[in-house]
């Protein structure tokens, strides 16, 4: 028996994928050895945990495997930010949910820190492509966003730090439309699926197309009392699934993707490209958040420059120019 | 044992201890915490449940509405902004039968739209209307009976503690909450006024009075300055919440600021009673919070006995249709209401019901609002009616029994009743404002 | 001898409720304190283009502050949320079963506040040694360790008060003063 744990509802994108992915393709799997049978049990939407809890609700046996909501951790999970502190590289959703999920296996970081939380790391899941900028006004570079105030969450608020008097507003997903329909923020930092969800069109009918970046932000995992005791066969079957559960929702993040934006479009939204240089010139504006996120890890004697520097290897390779070299002037 | 079993078990256990007097929160966080560990024979898991929801529940930012409501409320009303509004009611309604009756609704319905909490717009017009209808002879039980039935509108006219307590056990929006909150509150206030005038017509005995003798109309200088501090209050609240500008929170923390403001600039307050507001606003934050904690330690106990995905089965299995789940839910809700508060009856019987409402495709929002009216019943309702025990304690008149005052109540009990089937019949009355 | 207990127990209830009440008065100015907070972010962010980027982590952080500094007093004063229509009935007929249905409601719920505090202590440990936070770093940031130790203590001070409440209810020394309920508003469960 494994009980799968949430807190958001059965009807988010990467829930209802593991609902009807991971779980049916582990069965199937199992089912042609019939050695073994997995009985689920989904708790999903808060009925075990909230979002922030899964992590919590995994550590102390709440649930047997769940879907962590990373970007809620970064004291615990430091080194999950790492495509979040380094934006302007990759909108392919796929190549940051590979190469994540490779510097996890290659470098002993990030287990070490799911093991700490007594969890076992089976997968990362990358949701969504990028954030882009949402505006009341037609906007082309950092010029315009100074002095105005900004929406947005979490960490990429930090992305604002280098622009001329404009405000990072915290909000929820929720309040982003009331938020610019109001004229309380001129500018929100979305990605085009929550755009299209939240009828963003409406309120902010110009999208800046700055390709912040993809950027990870759940993470599969296994109570490590429970993963013990499962048999070698089954562990097999569920690191296979994992993985392609990884790349399947990456996938279908890339469709969504395009899909909301030509429906932000329909719906009367104009897309404004932003030029590499404008990109560049934001991105040299930035603090180095990467160079920050490597030294705070490399002084807890963790490899962080080095992982930054196989992160950035890894995009590069697969054919994406940074916009900034994050890993640029590191020892 | 089954899920189901646990859960039914659990419920039962529950109500005995709780009916025995035994607190709230620690009957559901007592009888969660024992329920897992025979279940999975797991002393440990039982006690990480504690651990996670313990620091967890309380934790979350839109609770911050809570204490600033209530501090809002205490506030107001001490500024004596209830008592104004009534005056400025009355002059409009003495020359109907029962008309001071029909004020008191009104000006309950005003004046719920700046208080969270019932028990604030009880207490506030026990003291005001109760007086005035005796001094016209009106009949006491009737008078009580008004003042009680309309005090709920304090909890269903947005801002609410139990439209908050509500969202964050369904997860649902505190500001669409409050927004779907308007119509069924003003609706009821509608019915209560056209009930009293039913009975003015039909039992002009059971509701009594004279016609004024003396009355005359309110200078426009005395109905502004008698109203307009209301309406400031308002308008900043509810304006802020729905046009976006501020969070539900962030409303909050403005209403209290501007009515402290309003209350220190008519001389209404002074140091202690400042102080007073605050320390009972604490009061009231933690018992509601723990409250909810040891609620959300129950309805996880649920969710790991996994009852929400056996409910959901024997759902599919019955074919139970909506109209029996909606009059099994109504009977449960009168029948916790008989002895506990609102807050409690929204926290056992939400987690109960929400996974045989949720796949059924019908709106959260409607189911809110429909379990807060039905819960706030139990307030008018012996014997233990918390309503009806306020009005009592602040009439302070030994003509009027505790029983007078629950006789009162029962006709607009009834009147609630028939708004509530309503409610859940149209759910449109409740979550069209909302397209 | 029992005497000597009697006067012991006393005084410590006496003890336990003084600390209630001074966790109280600061809970209390933490509501006051949370008013501040959220008005300072809503004038800063709309007047000033200077929104306070911690206010979500303060919020959080006063919330814990005022429901557990709150909490002992609560107890104290016997606020928590209970339905005592049974109780107020069996009181004038059977005051003895009255008595020890008290001290069984009194023990369980000593028994669930012990339960916490064991459960919350090795997170406050745990939050100790690691430093963990909330919020965003670069942002705003908050330590764990202090809600966590909040908790402990207020779980422990509520056993203690309602351990002293089993073993004075034979005395039958009364414990609350009900002169702060005058003329109030009444909470939801209040006996009349
Ligand atoms: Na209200
Ligand atoms: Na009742």
């Amino acid at each position: 028996k494994a009980v799968v744990i949430d807190g958001y509802p059965a009807k988010a994108m990467w829930v209802d994928e593991f609902s009807n992915f991971f779980i049916p393709q582990v069965n199937e799997r199992l089912a042609k050895t019939n050695n073994y049978k997995i009985d689920w049990q989904e708790s999903y939407g808060g009925t075990i945990v909230k979002p922030k809890g899964v992590l919590d609700g995994i550590k102390l046996g709440l649930g047997d495997i769940g879907i962590v909501t990373t970007v809620f951790h970064n004291s615990k999970l430091p080194s999950q930010s790492l495509a979040a502190v380094t934006p302007f590289v990759s909108v392919d959703a796929r190549v940051v949910a590979k190469a994540m999920d490779e510097i996890t296996k290659e470098f002993p970081t990030m287990e070490k820190e799911f093991s700490k939380q007594k969890q076992v790391y089976l997968a990362t899941g990358v949701v969504l492509n990028t954030y882009q900028i949402f505006s009341k006004e037609r906007i082309e570079s950092i010029k315009d966003l100074e002095g105005g105030k900004v929406a947005g969450a979490g960490i990429i608020l930090r992305y604002l730090d280098g622009i001329n008097n404009a405000a990072g507003v915290r909000g929820g997903l929720t309040d982003f439309y009331n938020m610019l329909s109001t004229g309380l923020v001129d500018h929100a930092m979305l990605w085009p699926e929550a755009a299209k969800t939240f009828k963003i069109a409406e309120v902010a009918p110009f999208m800046l197309k700055a390709d912040l970046g993809a950027v990870n932000s759940k993470t599969v995992t296994a109570n490590s009392r429970f993963w013990k005791k499962l048999p070698d066969e089954v562990k097999q079957v569920i690191q296979e699934v994992a993985v392609e559960y990884r790349d399947h929702i990456a996938e279908i993040a890339m469709d969504r993707a395009q899909e909301s934006l030509d429906a932000y479009i329909a719906a009367g939204g104009t897309v404004v490209t932003m030029s590499q240089e404008a990109r560049k010139e934001w991105a040299d504006s930035m603090p180095n958040l990467a160079a920050e996120w490597a030294a705070g890890l490399d002084k807890k004697g963790e490899p962080g420059t080095e992982m930054l520097r196989a992160y950035m290897g890894k995009l590069t390779a697969a054919g994406f120019t940074p916009a900034r070299d994050w890993a640029a002037g590191l020892k | 044992m089954s899920p189901i079993e646990i859960g039914v078990v659990s419920v039962i256990a529950i109500i005995v201890l709780v009916y025995l007097g035994l607190y709230i929160p620690v009957a559901l966080g007592v009888v969660s915490f024992v329920s897992i560990w025979l279940m999975r024979d797991d002393f440990e898991l039982s006690m990480n449940l504690l651990k996670i929801a313990v620091g967890d529940s309380v934790m979350e930012y839109t609770f911050a509405t809570v204490p600033l409501f209530t501090f809002m409320g205490l506030i107001v009303s001490k500024a004596g902004m209830g008592a104004d509004i009534y005056e400025v009611m009355n002059s409009g309604f003495k020359k109907v039968k029962g008309g001071i009756g029909m004020a008191t609704v009104g000006a309950n319905a005003v004046f719920a739209a700046v208080t969270g909490s019932s028990i604030a717009s009880a207490s506030v017009f026990a003291k005001v209307s109760v007086p005035e209808m005796l001094k016209y002879d009106y009949n006491p039980r009737f008078a009580v009976g008004v003042v009680a039935g309309s005090s709920v509108l304090g909890m269903i006219i947005p801002p609410s503690a139990m439209l908050i307590i509500y969202s964050f056990v369904a997860e649902q929006s505190v500001g669409e909450m409050f927004l779907a909150g308007v119509v069924p509150g003003v609706l009821l206030a509608i019915a209560y006024i056209a009930a009293i005038w039913l009975m003015g017509k039909f039992t002009p005995n059971y509701v009594g009075g004279k016609p004024a003798t003396e009355y005359e109309w309110m200078s426009f200088k005395e109905i502004f300055s008698k109203t307009a501090p209301l309406v400031t209050l308002i308008t900043v609240v509810l304006g802020g919440i729905y046009t976006g500008w501020m969070t539900p929170v962030e409303a909050g923390a403005a209403g209290a600021a501007v009515g402290l403001i309003i209350a220190i600039v008519r001389r209404k307050i002074n140091l202690k009673i400042f102080w007073e507001a605050l320390i009972e606003t604490g009061h009231i934050t933690a018992s509601i919070l723990f409250l909810i904690t040891a609620a959300s330690i129950y309805s996880r106990m649920l969710g790991l006995a996994g009852l929400p995905n056996e409910l959901a089965v024997i759902l599919e299995q019955n074919q139970m249709s909506f109209m029996m789940i909606m009059v099994i839910y109504v009977c449960l809700m009168l029948f916790l209401g008989t002895l506990l508060d609102t807050a409690s009856i929204i926290l056992i019987v939400v987690p109960l019901f929400l996974p045989l409402i949720e796949p059924m495709g019908l709106s959260l929002v409607w189911f809110g609002i429909i379990t807060v009216i039905g819960a706030e019943i139990g307030l008018l309702t012996p014997p233990l009616g918390i309503s009806c025990f306020v009005i009592k304690a602040s009439v302070d008149d030994d003509r009027i029994s505790l029983k007078d005052v629950f006789m009162g109540a029962l006709p607009f009990a009834f009147v609630m009743l028939i708004v509530l089937i309503l409610l859940i019949n149209y759910p449109v009355l409740s979550i069209g404002i909302l397209h | 001898m029992s005497n000597i207990l009697v006067q012991g127990t006393n005084k410590l209830s006496r003890i336990a409720n003084v600390t209630a009440i001074i966790a109280n008065t600061v809970g209390t100015l933490m509501v006051l304190c949370l008013v501040i907070v959220v008005d300072y972010d809503v004038i800063a962010r709309g007047a000033f283009n200077k929104p306070f980027g911690g206010a979500v982590e303060v919020v959080q952080f006063t919330m814990v502050l005022i429901v557990f500094l709150q909490l002992p007093d609560v107890v104290r004063v016997n606020r928590l949320t209970r339905s005592d229509g049974f109780l107020a009935i069996m009181q004038p007929r059977f005051p003895n079963i009255a008595m020890w249905v008290r001290r069984f409601i009194d023990s369980v719920s000593a028994i669930l506040m012990t339960l916490i505090a064991i459960a919350i202590w090795p997170e406050f440990v745990e939050m100790f040694e690691t430093k963990d936070y909330f919020g965003v770093p670069g942002v705003f940031v908050a330590p764990w360790w202090p809600i966590k130790l909040v908790i402990f203590l207020s779980a422990s001070l509520c056993a203690l008060i309602f351990i002293l409440k089993v073993i004075l209810a034979a005395t039958n020394i009364k414990l609350i003063r009900m002169d702060e309920m005058k003329d109030k508003a009444v909470p939801s469960g209040e006996k009349i």
